[in-house]
């Protein structure tokens, strides 16, 4: 809940100087109307960045796999004992 | 297939770096610039800055809702 009051807060920051530059027109109106779609633009900038920097450092852990794997067969051989059969018995 | 993951990732922060630093040479920086200058001719004019994103923005949905209409198809497919 605190994550989107900030994002609220951010959005109204910025939409406030937009239309403060819209009013004072320091610079040409046609250049400030193309600061929400740049606005926009860089945003998908950065989303396809994180998409990019989480695909080039994905963590994959082959101990753990291993790890698991070993999991498995005990469990198995567990309920084996047990009398529970548990199908795929390889 | 690890690697080709990497090369994805590497690919895909790399076109948005150089999308971002481009669009941003063309939208922040260029109004400063002189109308004759020689950098100008590397650049489109300003109306494509607008054009540009909205027709990309318009194709993407496009897509995402073609895809969504195609998995829902499916999915009623399968469970006849």
């Amino acid at each position: 809940m605190k994550h989107i009051i900030k994002i609220i807060t951010l959005l109204v920051a910025i939409s406030a100087f937009w239309i403060g530059l819209l009013q004072a027109s320091v610079i040409p109106s046609s250049h400030t109307w193309l600061l929400p779609i740049y606005f926009i633009v860089s945003l998908g900038c950065y989303g396809l960045l994180m998409v990019g920097v989480g695909l080039m450092r994905f963590p994959t852990c082959p101990q753990e796999a291993l790890l698991l794997q070993q999991d498995i067969v005990e469990a198995k051989d567990f309920l084996k004992q047990k009398g529970v059969d548990v199908g795929g018995s390889d | 297939m690890e690697l080709a993951d990497r090369a994805v990732g590497l690919l895909l922060t790399l076109t948005s770096l150089s999308i971002f630093t481009y669009y941003t040479f063309w939208v922040i920086i260029l109004p400063f610039v002189d109308s004759d200058h020689f950098i100008q001719q590397y650049f489109l004019p300003q109306e494509y800055a607008i054009l540009i994103p909205v027709f990309a923005g318009v194709v993407l949905l496009c897509f995402l809702c073609i895809f969504i209409g195609s998995v829902m198809l499916k999915s009623k497919k399968k469970k006849a």
